[in-house]
Parts: structure tokens; C-alpha cells; sequence
């Protein structure tokens, strides 16, 4: 009889992990396809008709940079939002601040806070984000240790922002 | 050994009569299924804990160190938090579970779940400090700053700290200092402990993240699991003290340090205690209302009168062994699978000795036997402890059992639980009870004694499903 309860119980255990799993890493694979999706975010989200160099993928962003570091044609100015980017932990959503094609601020609309932990690593790794962006001028920086789910959205939903800026 | 009474094959007196025998067979079996049911359950509520941590993208997580560490202290934490809702539930006294594997087992499955709990528990807390510190760069004691500073996280050290003290205060070595009321305030402390850790969870983690399934899942545990606490170990007594209003009526010298103390109340039929029962009293005198007791009833209630008999065991009982009659008493219960309805086998064998005798006078009056299918056996060290005896006896010549008695010292070779007489004469086990493979062996009696019976009737290779006891030593 107590074969009969180990057995059915480590039975229901496994089937249970299965199910388990099968749910996260679904969950996991349209969290990921979502924040691809927004990543490369150039030629699909570009607000104005600007100029903009839009190649696809990977250059987009020497791309960008070229174009800061060139004062060029028409400088942008003004707000622009940037994509609304999941992660397991929560959303995160920026928006940038551009003065004469210079970034200028970093407005965080929305941040990881799914649970007290993450809203902490959202409060410490994003003044470091921010002052990093603030001083390369682009999302060339590397994530904050701990925080890289908070940091990979916070920088794909800034570089759907400069594409819209133009930058 | 002396065979005072023998097979008078006399049918169950009209008066007592009762439906025959059920098929103990199927009874036992659909008793085992529920109770693998229940085994399995235990299994699948730590899987689900797992589970849940997957189910949030956990299996994800494991790709650094830091992180690595910090999903593993969340999963300790996840099945610690499950343990200890479990042994909330086996300590609820819930009558499923009270009727498929009785009070006693449901216990030592409890005890049994203490230490892993609460080693579950304190990884958690390390791993956690280790893992977070690893990510944000602190030494893991730098980490418990920006711990605590999180919400809820005080409480759940709070907690955690409670448990830890709730523990060892239950270990073996430790519990001895304590008189039982003392441990119990203690054991009461568990309640805040669960409940001071609940907050951190559903708030600082993104497991049980506000809207998910899995944050209902674990409320809907937290709710099981002190609802039945509330409604089995709180209100239902409550209610019953007040519908029963049980009070004492006479109590009866038996024997030198032995009475009986005889109860009236109201509907006390409607309480449906099966013969060998125990109820938690607690007798409402200044002296005595701080101790509970758990007593068998030594008799089957009337409507209106029920019976327990006491030897002076522990401090509480020399105090209620004077309560006068009138004194108001509120109970819990009636607890335990000493009874007819845990019978599994054909034949019925009884061991028992001193005040153990209480609850099987109970049980022998309650049971459903035929003729000859009983055979007892009465034990006492001397003439002064054969405390009910003549009423067994009277029973035994009622339901056709046969009945063997024997007085004198525990012997110092042979089977240590007889007599020496007895012993030197080669009496075992099995030459008082020739069916006992076939049978149900019932026995009653102190610790150490009780102990030895089992022993022996083990090595004679009863099945563990034919053994029942019920130890005295509370």
C-alpha cells in the first residue's frame, strides 16, 4: 500500500514539474519573441519620415551613432517614447528627451516591478542607465550586474525612442 | 497465567444488538486507498511549489551563478512555506484524516516534517542573501540592509525567527525541559510565524505576482491551511463545549491514585465517539483550567452520561482527580483509530495493561464481534492495579471472548512485558494468541511495555496494518 502512495506520488510530483515547465518556458518564449521583436526597433517604429539611415539590424546602431556624432541635416528636439518592452519581472517603458539632437534626459514611464525586488532593482540599476546614456550619448553601455532583464528593456525601449527622434 | 473465563458461547444480548459484521476486508481497503490518496497529495503539494517556480519562467533563471543561487533559495523557500501548511493541516485534527490514518500517525508525519521545513527555511534566507549580494555586488551580511529595506522583509525575519524557535523547542532533547503547557504557548507562536511570513511573499517576489494563478494557488493554501486549523482545533470545540455543556456528576475512587469521573451532559450520542476514543478535556476549576487532557472515555456515553477513568500520571492528573462534581468542562474531540472501525483482520487479539485498560473497556463494549473471535489478555504488576478488571471480565462473558490474565512483576529474562513466571514457563506471544496472524492485535499500555509487546509482535511477523496501539505517556 505504501508502494502504491510512493509511487502515485512521485507519478503526480513529475507530471506536475512537466506541466510546470512546459508553462514557464512558454511564458518565457513569447516574453523573449516580444522583446525581439521590439529590440532591432528601427525601420517599424520610426515615427517622422526623417532621414533616417534605417539598415537593418545590427548597423542601426553605429548607424545612430554616426548620426549623433555628425552634427547633421535637421537636429532633433523635443519627447519621444520609446517601446513598451516586457520582461518576466514587468514592463518597462522610457522616454527620451532630445535638445538639438543631444540626449538630455532619460524618463522612465514605466519600470520592472513585479514584487518588491524587482522594484529595487529597478531603483538602483536605473539612475546608472541613465547617467551612462547621458554620458555616451547612445545605448552603447553595458547592462547593470543583476539587473539585466530591467537593463536589456530599459535600453531596447530607448533605442525605439531615438529611432523616433531620428537620432 | 490464569484462564478465568472461557468460551460461553452466548449470542449478542438483545438489548446490544447490531448489524453484523462489516466486511473488514473492503473497509481496510478503501481506508488505504484514501489514505495513499493523502500520501499522494503530500507529494503533489511539494511538486506544485516547484511547479509554480517553473511556471513563472524560473527554469529560465538558472544561467549565472548569482542567479542560480537565488532561484534555488526560492525554491527552498517555496517547499518550506509548503511543509509547514502541510503540518498545519496534520496538526488540525481533521476528521478525514483523523479516520483514515488517525490522530497519532497524522502527528508523527508532522514532527517528521519540523526539521526539513525549517532547514528548507533558512537556505531560503541564506541563499537569498548570497544570491542577491552576488548580483548587486555586497558581501551576503552587507545584503541584509538593502534586504530588510524591502517590504515586508522585517516581518519575515520576524518569522523566520519564531519558527527557528518553535523548532527547537520541539526537538527531542529540548522539549523535556518543558512542561507540555509551556511548549504548547511556544508551539502557539507557529500561527504568527506563518502568518508574519505570508506579506513578503506575495510582495517582494514575482512568483505569486499580483493576477496570476499562482499567487490564488498559494492564498487558497494559506486558507486551507488555517481555516481547518480554525475550524477543527478552534470553533468546533467551542461550538460542542456549549451544546454538550459537559459538566462533572460524581467522581469515583476505583483504586489507590485511580478514579473515575463520571460526566453528564446533553446529545452526548450525537458526538458519535467510537469505543477507545480519546477527548482533550480541560476541566474549568482555578487550579486545573490551564491544563488539557487527553483521556479515553472508559465507557460507551449514554445520551445523558459519559465516563473516564484517570490514574495519577502526569501534574494535571493528581489535580482533576479532585475536581468536585458541578465543575464546568470543555472538550475537543473524540480523536483516534483505537477503535472497531480500524479493524482490518477476521480475529480480534488484546494486550493491555494498568490504566490502559480505560480505553479498550470502551472499545470491547463498542466492537462488533462474534463469539470466540476475541481473545484478551490482561496485564498488571499487582493485585491493587486491575483497575475495571471485573467489568472486562463481564464483557468478555457477554460478547464470547475468552480471557487471559497475568500478575506480577515485568520479568528480567524472556518476553520482558510478562511476568517472570510466565516468561520461565515459555509463554510467547503467539501461544496466547494462536490466530495471531489472522488477527487484529489491539494493545494498550505504558510506553516502555507497550513497546516490547510490539517488538515481539513484530518479530512473529503481524503485518503493520493488524497492529494497533495506544501509548499512555502523554
Amino acid at each position: 500500500m505504501t508502494i502504491r502512495a510512493t509511487l502515485g506520488g512521485i507519478f503526480a510530483s513529475v507530471a506536475i514539474l512537466v506541466v510546470g515547465w512546459q508553462a514557464g518556458s512558454a511564458a518565457v518564449t513569447s516574453a523573449n519573441s516580444t522583446s525581439s521583436a521590439t529590440r532591432p526597433g528601427s525601420s517599424t517604429t520610426t515615427g517622422t519620415p526623417a532621414a533616417t539611415p534605417s539598415a537593418a539590424g545590427a548597423p542601426a546602431t553605429a548607424a545612430t551613432q554616426a548620426t549623433s556624432a555628425a552634427p547633421a541635416k535637421a537636429a532633433a528636439s523635443g519627447s519621444f517614447t520609446g517601446s513598451d518592452t516586457n520582461t518576466p519581472f514587468g514592463n518597462v517603458q522610457v522616454q527620451v528627451v532630445v535638445s538639438n539632437g543631444k540626449i538630455t534626459d532619460v524618463k522612465a514611464l514605466h519600470l520592472t516591478d513585479s514584487g518588491g525586488r524587482s522594484v529595487q532593482i529597478s531603483n538602483y540599476a536605473v539612475p546608472i542607465l541613465k547617467s551612462e546614456v547621458l554620458q555616451s550619448q547612445s545605448v552603447n553601455v553595458s547592462s547593470v550586474g543583476g539587473a539585466t532583464y530591467t537593463s536589456d528593456a530599459y535600453l531596447t525601449s530607448l533605442q525605439a525612442a531615438l529611432t523616433k527622434a531620428g537620432l | 497465567m490464569s484462564a478465568n473465563s472461557t468460551t460461553r458461547a452466548s449470542p449478542v444480548t438483545a438489548g446490544r444488538s447490531r448489524p453484523a459484521a462489516p466486511d473488514r476486508r473492503q473497509q481496510y481497503r478503501r481506508r488505504s486507498r484514501t489514505s495513499d490518496l493523502l500520501v499522494t497529495s503530500l507529494w503533489a503539494s511539494g511538486a506544485v511549489a516547484v511547479a509554480l517556480f517553473l511556471a513563472a519562467g524560473g527554469g529560465a533563471r538558472f544561467v549565472t551563478i548569482a542567479d542560480t543561487v537565488t532561484s534555488i533559495g526560492i525554491i527552498t523557500g517555496l517547499i518550506g512555506t509548503d511543509f509547514i501548511l502541510v503540518m498545519l493541516v496534520l496538526a488540525a485534527r481533521i476528521p478525514l484524516i483523523d479516520r483514515t490514518i488517525g490522530h497519532d500517525r497524522a502527528i508523527a508525519v508532522h514532527r517528521s516534517l519540523g526539521k526539513p521545513a525549517i532547514y528548507l527555511l533558512l537556505a531560503h534566507g541564506v541563499l537569498l542573501l548570497i544570491g542577491y549580494g552576488m548580483s548587486s555586488g555586497f558581501n551576503p551580511i552587507a545584503e541584509i540592509g538593502p534586504m530588510l529595506s524591502l517590504p515586508d522583509m522585517p516581518l519575515a525575519f520576524v518569522g523566520l525567527g519564531l519558527l527557528l524557535v518553535v523548532v527547537v523547542t520541539s526537538l527531542v532533547a529540548v522539549r523535556k525541559k518543558f512542561s507540555y503547557e509551556g511548549w504548547h504557548l511556544v508551539h502557539l507562536l507557529s500561527y504568527i510565524a506563518v502568518l508574519v511570513a505570508a506579506p513578503h511573499q506575495l510582495s517582494v517576489g514575482n512568483i505569486l505576482a499580483g493576477g496570476t494563478f499562482e499567487r490564488v494557488y498559494w492564498i487558497a493554501l494559506y486558507v486551507l491551511a488555517f481555516g481547518a486549523i480554525a475550524t477543527y482545533r478552534f470553533a468546533e470545540p467551542v461550538i460542542a463545549t456549549f451544546v454538550h455543556r459537559i459538566q462533572v456528576s460524581r467522581v469515583e475512587t476505583v483504586a489507590p491514585g485511580v478514579v473515575s469521573i463520571h460526566f453528564s451532559g446533553r446529545k452526548l450520542r450525537s458526538l458519535e465517539s467510537a469505543g477507545g476514543q480519546f477527548f482533550v478535556w480541560r476541566f474549568w476549576t482555578g487550579r486545573t483550567w490551564w491544563h488539557s487532557h487527553p483521556i479515553s472515555l472508559s465507557a460507551v456515553p449514554t445520551e445523558r452520561s459519559a465516563r473516564i477513568t484517570v490514574r495519577d500520571l502526569g501534574t494535571g492528573s493528581s489535580a482533576i482527580s479532585s475536581v468536585r462534581p458541578g465543575t464546568r468542562v470543555s472538550f475537543e474531540g473524540p480523536y483516534g483509530m483505537f477503535t472497531d472501525a480500524g479493524r482490518t483482520a477476521p480475529r480480534l487479539a488484546i494486550v493491555v495493561a494498568g490504566i490502559g485498560i480505560t480505553p479498550v473497556r470502551a472499545f470491547l463494549e463498542d466492537s462488533r464481534v462474534r463469539p470466540g473471535e476475541t481473545t484478551i489478555l490482561l496485564r498488571a504488576s499487582s493485585p491493587d492495579e486491575t483497575y475495571l478488571w471485573n467489568e472486562i471480565s463481564e464483557l468478555a462473558r457477554e460478547k464470547g471472548a475468552r480471557l487471559y490474565t497475568m500478575l506480577g512483576k515485568r520479568a528480567t529474562s524472556g518476553p520482558g512485558w510478562m511476568p517472570q513466571a510466565d516468561a520461565s514457563r515459555g509463554v510467547t506471544l503467539r501461544s496466547v494468541f494462536p490466530d495471531l496472524m489472522d488477527s487484529d492485535l489491539y494493545v494498550c499500555g505504558p510506553t516502555a511495555w507497550l513497546d516490547l509487546v510490539e517488538r515481539d509482535a513484530r518479530r512473529a511477523g503481524i503485518p503493520q496494518h493488524q497492529l494497533h496501539t495506544e501509548r499512555f505517556d502523554w
